[in-house]
């Protein structure tokens, strides 16, 4: 295997999103196109220059990239659909980055879209057996670990909802969350009980929406905005004994692995990136149950195993603390449109590393980490520089 | 098996012993690797040891009693309908003592369920369709509640 890092330099051409909330008279391939043209508008190209797509989504269906692209026009190039659950955008955005990084194109398109289903969605993760048994509710996956958790470490009911009121708090400054508005620790604690100790406002929203990438080697380059680097962008799929409720995944208790998967893939990009979690200027985490922040900050390295609940207390993980996590309001406030999420958050660290967040802008904001993880299961970790 | 002309039905099967006799206890039935020594349950179809990656799995059954790792009380309906048992309930997973973690539903009372609670394997109903047949399956429950 060739080293990443001894490949060539890819940088971010162009970035475009589109608002993300409930769309009820558009599809995937109105909002995906909209997100594509405006990825477009930001790297100043024409969409004669792109090489190949890469085109995450989970519930699109057969082509939903192609349908996407469609709308804009076909041009002979390479459409891949990329289905890789809550990673998808993340997996696309990846193989863009390989694309370019081997020279293989100098150009290409990374996009997640996602128009979610109505009501309650099964996961595909439990045999028929077990969704008889009642096993596949995801906050009830979510609770065994948060228990779990809460006797290791000591946290509480009211850490977790600490998560939700940040969170919301920074939300209700991006201007493309589906929910711009601040929740209170009470109304935290008080929303409606849905699997002990998890509460709805525990829980991340559902949304529609889209985020769009344009990778390209540095000499390809037409806008004039800072030039942020990709560092690097991992993905691991799964380790042999660790346990992940959501994904239906009980652990070895005779062959625990010797990291957990989140570590693996923390590790893996702090490798090819050449920096570590101290190095670190923003962080989206991976919000989609307020407690896995909290876990998520302790696997990625930023602090020991047990501490996050107390430094989100002291507002390390704030705006203005030390280490700013999920800046535009995570999943909580952006909501959760499965394909594209994790396209929202690289998208809020290229806006972070380029100085265009606005009122939610950290300081001097060198380097940003996006952390996507979910069923299969995956980790996806993504490392920009300026 | 019948009550009164109902059909008393396992939610699946092959997921736990049947007894023969009232002397015996139904146990869950997993698989065990001959080479590597892991534990699965419930049983693998294929004698293909995910561990190893060798086909030495043979059939295993587990020990009835156990320590619970983690539950949670369910308040909302599972999605699909594939579910039809009441609401709330408990599931989580419990650590049996040869080493492998099964997840299951709790019964009994709920607000009793603690982290490391000793608990047992009991066969119970889970719900009854319109003709009154029951569909039964396997649970845990704190050993001190056992009559």
């Amino acid at each position: 295997m060739r080293p990443l890092n001894e490949m060539r330099e890819v940088v971010i051409g162009g970035v475009g999103i589109t608002k993300w909330g409930f769309y009820e008279n558009a599809e995937w391939y109105d909002f995906g196109s909209e997100a594509i043209l405006a990825a477009l508008k930001n790297a100043e190209m024409e969409w004669k220059d792109i090489q190949a797509a890469f085109c995450g989504s989970v519930y699109q269906g057969t082509g939903s990239g192609h349908q996407a692209i469609k709308e804009i026009g076909l041009t002979g190039i390479p459409i891949v659909n990329v289905e890789n659950a809550c990673s998808s955008c993340a997996s696309a955005f990846r193989l863009a980055y390989q694309m370019v990084a081997a020279e293989i194109y100098d150009i290409v398109l990374a996009v997640g879209m996602e128009k979610m289903p109505r009501g309650p969605i099964p996961s595909t993760a439990f045999r028929p057996w077990e969704l008889k048994l009642g096993f596949n509710v995801q906050p009830a996956n979510y609770a065994n670990i948060a228990v779990q958790y809460m006797k290791k470490t000591g946290a509480t009911i009211e850490d977790f909802s600490m998560v939700t009121v940040k969170n919301r708090r920074h939300g209700a400054l991006n201007p493309n969350a589906r929910f711009q508005k601040p929740v209170t620790l009470e109304e935290v604690m008080n929303s409606r009980l849905v699997a002990t100790p998890l509460r709805l406002l525990h829980c991340c929203p559902l949304a529609d929406g889209a985020a769009a990438f344009i990778l390209c080697s540095k000499n390809k380059l037409k806008s004039k905005y800072k030039v942020i680097t990709v560092a690097a962008s991992t993905l691991t799929s799964g380790i042999y004994g660790e346990g992940y409720p959501p994904a239906d995944l009980i652990p070895s208790l005779k062959y625990p692995p010797a990291m957990s998967l989140t570590e693996l893939s923390a590790k893996q990009a702090y490798e090819v990136a050449g920096c570590g979690p101290a190095d670190i200027n923003v962080v989206q985490a991976y919000d989609t149950m307020a407690p896995a922040e909290l876990w998520d900050l302790e696997e990625l390295g930023f602090c020991k195993p047990g501490e996050a609940p107390h430094l989100l207390r002291e507002g390390v993980f704030d705006l203005n603390g030390k280490i700013p996590v999920n800046t535009d309001g995570g999943l909580m406030s952006r909501g959760h449109p499965l394909g594209a999420t994790a396209g929202g958050q690289i998208y809020e660290i290229v806006l972070q590393l380029r100085g265009q967040a606005g009122p939610r802008q950290v300081k001097d904001a060198k380097v940003g980490l996006a952390h996507a993880m979910g069923a299969g299961p995956n980790s996806a970790v993504t490392i920009l520089k300026c | 098996m019948t009550k009164e002309g109902k059909m008393i039905i396992p939610l699946t099967e092959g997921l736990y012993t049947l007894p023969s006799s009232p002397y015996e206890k139904p146990q869950l039935i997993g698989s065990k690797c001959i080479n590597c020594e892991e534990l699965f349950f419930p049983k693998k179809e294929k004698r293909l040891c995910i561990h190893c990656q060798q086909m030495t799995l043979e059939e295993v059954k587990l020990s009835r009693q156990g320590k619970i790792a983690s539950f949670t009380i369910v308040l909302q309906p599972p999605a699909g309908g594939f579910y039809h048992g009441p609401v709330p309930y408990a599931y989580g997973y419990v650590d049996l003592p040869e080493g492998v973690r099964v997840e299951t539903q709790f019964t009994g009372d709920f607000n009793a369920l603690e982290i490391g609670g000793d608990v047992e394997l009991v066969i119970e109903k889970l719900y009854e369709d319109a003709e009154g047949n029951e569909f039964v399956t396997y649970k845990f429950k704190l050993l001190k509640e056992q009559e």
